[in-house]
Parts: structure tokens; C-alpha cells; sequence
């Protein structure tokens, strides 16, 4: 892909804190007895987030007015798809924002959780088109879902007392392990590839983009956890910063197959 | 028997001339940037000899289009005759079909903010005339062939250097250039 596409790095990334909050609530609502509902303040900022987002998302178009009839193409398209999925998110988030007075459990939670998670779903399909050897597969849907799990997790701390947190930093300790080995794995896999798959693993691996995101998004709050032994309330807008790194150079530096034609494949 | 159109390219005729990319350009007045047909190099490493090859290529109206499976606006269609089309007044310049098409075919037009690619002139096809790229090229190596007929043994449809994607099944046929013939000492 030639250029950042920034208002797409913001829609996903920033839409993909939002499900990932939800999801994470969901479990702990699922998994805690008595009333522990997520407060108002936590539909607040899902629906800033994702407000925000659908907004980026709009600048992408070049005819962001006719936006409503992207949902055209059920039948065949994964945008369409995606785009209803964000809808209804949207409208569960909404009614969570206002039904969301008194912290008690609401099916709410658990359905937004669920659309939240098919969206994911739609949006890895969507970004998984042929015209990208190297991402014509699952991997667009492992990225999303650890955004969602490590943006989820991080800014739930703080919701999260103290002394809760201790779940939520083991949580988001081994989802950054795992995000890691994963953007440290995937390029070198990639180096085993076709020849395009393979110029997409040498742009990675030569861009600031990636190392960035490895650096500023991974390994520094690993560090930041390891020292100091909770989650920071600064510490997610750094694992922020380096998802919109991580976001950016998934755009910019991966090599359309119509880059070698004419070339050994 | 209903028609089912494609592009032959000749590879061994091709000189890589332009003119088929030209025509195009002169017919639809196409922005700067925006390219409908391209004349590709084929690499050395496919083709090793001093003189050059080339594949002109341009949108393959594929049998299944992934730019009309991905575009949420329903701006592509697929006439009775293979010729994938696209609509203009429904896009919204999303994009989703030009990152996805592995030919690069779709484009995006920057005047008009939304995508566009060849459409085999099925306004010329419909009055019984050549796509402008194939009546313009000089020695006859951009054709237009029926593939319901098509039978020619030498030809193939994914040759070195052309994306295989058999699940778009893309309706262009190519004969690949001969190699030339190598005159060593013996044969002085």
C-alpha cells in the first residue's frame, strides 16, 4: 500500500479500543458476582473512541455523503459487512451510554462484546484482499484482535481500583508477550514467501513504522510493566502511539502484488 | 452462442510501442496519473536476452471480479459478455477494489474522487467495433478473442511475471515471446 491512509489507521485502530474495551468488560462482568456492570464513564469513552474513528473514517471517502450505502453489498462484500457491524456496535454502545445509570449486569455488555467481536471478524476479511499476498490470509484479523485485546486491556485500568488490577496487568503482561513474538515472527515468515511477500517482509522490516511500533508499542510497556509492577493511567496512550505505528506501516509497507508484474512471482 | 470476451497478447509481436496505451488515453482523457492500460517490461530474470518483452495489460474482466465481490456500493457489474463494468455515478471512492485487485486494474481518478478502470469499450464493442487499444496497435499483439472459441494450444493464462489468481480466473490469454535465436561461433 503506497500511503499511511491515516484516516483508515485512526477508524481501526481507534474502533478496535472501543470492541476491545467492551470484550474485556464483558469478561470481567461475566466473570465477577454481584452488580459490576460497566459505569456510564466506560460507555463514554468506547463511544468517544469510536466516534472519533467513524469520523476519521470519512475523510477516507471521496464521497463521504453517500457513506449510508456501503451497506449495499451484504451479499458479497466484507465492507458492507464491517460497516453494519460498527453500526450496530455503535447503537449498543449508545444504548449502554444511557440505560448505564447504576453499575448493574446488562445483557448490553455481553451483546456489544459479541457484535464487537464479529466485527473484528469483518474487518480481518476486509483487509485480507488478494491484491496483498502477505495479508491475503488471517493475519489482518491476529493484528485487530491484539489491538483490541492490548488497547481493551490497558484502558480499562482506568476503571479499575488498585487493587483490581492485578488481572488486567497479567493480562495485558502476556498480551504484549504475545503481540511480540507475533510482529517480530510474522516478517521473517514472510521472508519464506513468494517474491512479493517477501519485498512486503523487507519493507517492514526497514521501516521506522514497524520498529516503532515494536519499540514505543511493545517492548517499552513491557519494560514500564516490569518495573513498575502496575498499569500506569499513562501507560495506554504509549501501547496508543505504537498501534498507530504498527497500523500505519501495515498500510504503507506492504507490497501490492501489482508491484511485480512482469517480475518472478 | 453467447460471447464471452477477453485479451490475447501476443508477446512475441508485442514491441513495446505504447501505442495500445496511448489510444487508451487518447479515447478517455484519462488525469495524469490515472492509467487504464499499461505496457509492462518483463524482467530479466523471465526473459535473459538483449532484445525485450513486454505484456500490455490492462483491467482482465475476470470471470469472478474480486473489485465487484468487494465493492460495497454495488458500483461493478458483469455483462452477458464477460466485460466487467463499472459505474461511476455509484462509487464513492472508497478504494476497496483497488487495494484488492492483484492486477492493479482499478485506479483512482483524483478529479472526481472515485475509482476507475478499463471497461473494454463495450460502447464501441456494442457497435460492432475493436476495443481502441486493439484497433491501435501496429503489429497486431493486443487482440480481443471469444473464449468460448479460443483454441489455441501455445497459449496460456498465467505466464511468469502475471499473478496467479485461478479463484478470479482472470479472461486474458498470452503466447510468450520465442527466444531468440542465439548465433554462436560454430554457426559462422
Amino acid at each position: 500500500m503506497s500511503n499511511i491512509e491515516m484516516p483508515l489507521v485512526l477508524f481501526s485502530v481507534l474502533s478496535q479500543t472501543a470492541v476491545g474495551l467492551v470484550i474485556i468488560n464483558a469478561g470481567r462482568n461475566w466473570a465477577a458476582e454481584g452488580p459490576v456492570g460497566i459505569s456510564r464513564s466506560q460507555w463514554g469513552i468506547v463511544l468517544a473512541f469510536l466516534i472519533t474513528g467513524m469520523i476519521a473514517s470519512f475523510f477516507h471517502l471521496g464521497h463521504p455523503l453517500q457513506a449510508f450505502t456501503t451497506l449495499k453489498h451484504l451479499s458479497k462484500a466484507w465492507l458492507s459487512w464491517e460497516l453494519l457491524g460498527i453500526t450496530l456496535f455503535l447503537c449498543l454502545a449508545l444504548i449502554g451510554f444511557f440505560t448505564g445509570k447504576d453499575k448493574k449486569k446488562s445483557p448490553v455488555v455481553f451483546l456489544a462484546a459479541l457484535v464487537g467481536l464479529l466485527t473484528l471478524v469483518f474487518m480481518g476479511m476486509t483487509y485480507a484482499p488478494p491484491g496483498y499476498p502477505a495479508l491475503n490470509n488471517a493475519l489482518p484479523l491476529v493484528f485487530f484482535l491484539l489491538t483490541a485485546l492490548l488497547l481493551g486491556t490497558s484502558f480499562s485500568a482506568w476503571f479499575t481500583p488498585a487493587e483490581k488490577r492485578p488481572l488486567l496487568f497479567r493480562i495485558l503482561t502476556v498480551s504484549l508477550i504475545v503481540g511480540l513474538v507475533v510482529y517480530l515472527l510474522v516478517p521473517c515468515i514472510w521472508l519464506s514467501g513468494g517474491t512479493v511477500t517477501m519485498q512486503t517482509a523487507w519493507s517492514w522490516l526497514s521501516s521506522p513504522l514497524y520498529w516503532g511500533r515494536v519499540g514505543i508499542g511493545l517492548l517499552l510497556p513491557l519494560i514500564l510493566l516490569w518495573r513498575l509492577k502496575d498499569i500506569p493511567l499513562w501507560l495506554p496512550v504509549i501501547i496508543l502511539i505504537g498501534e498507530l505505528l504498527g497500523r500505519a506501516a501495515f498500510f504503507k509497507e506492504t507490497v501490492h502484488a501489482a508491484a511485480n508484474i512482469g517480475g518472478l512471482y | 452462442m453467447k460471447k464471452l470476451y477477453g485479451f490475447f497478447i501476443d508477446t512475441e509481436k508485442c514491441i513495446g510501442c505504447f501505442t495500445c496505451a496511448m489510444a487508451c488515453k487518447n479515447q478517455y482523457h484519462q488525469p495524469e496519473t490515472v492509467i487504464w492500460r499499461q505496457v509492462y517490461p518483463i524482467s530479466e530474470e523471465i526473459y535473459p536476452y538483449l532484445e525485450r518483452a513486454f505484456y500490455s495489460l490492462a483491467c482482465n474482466h475476470c470471470e469472478n471480479p474480486t473489485c465487484l465481490n468487494v465493492c460495497p456500493v454495488k458500483a461493478y457489474y458483469k455483462r452477458e459478455d464477460g466485460v466487467v463494468v463499472h459505474e461511476q455515478e455509484k462509487c464513492i471512492g472508497c478504494g476497496n477494489c483497488i487495494r484488492s485487485c492483484p492486477y492493479g486494474a482499478p485506479r483512482y481518478n483524483p478529479e472526481q474522487k472515485k475509482a476507475e478502470k478499463c471497461s473494454f469499450c463495450w460502447q464501441r464493442i456494442d457497435a460492432g467495433l475493436k476495443p481502441q487499444c486493439v484497433q491501435s496497435c501496429p503489429v497486431e499483439a493486443l487482440q480481443i478473442i471469444d473464449l468460448e472459441t479460443f483454441d489455441r494450444p501455445d497459449a496460456v493464462q498465467y505466464p511468469p511475471g502475471f499473478p496467479k489468481q485461478p479463484k478470479l480466473n482472470p479472461s486474458v490469454r498470452f503466447v510468450l515471446p520465442r527466444l531468440p535465436k542465439v548465433i554462436g561461433r560454430e554457426d559462422i
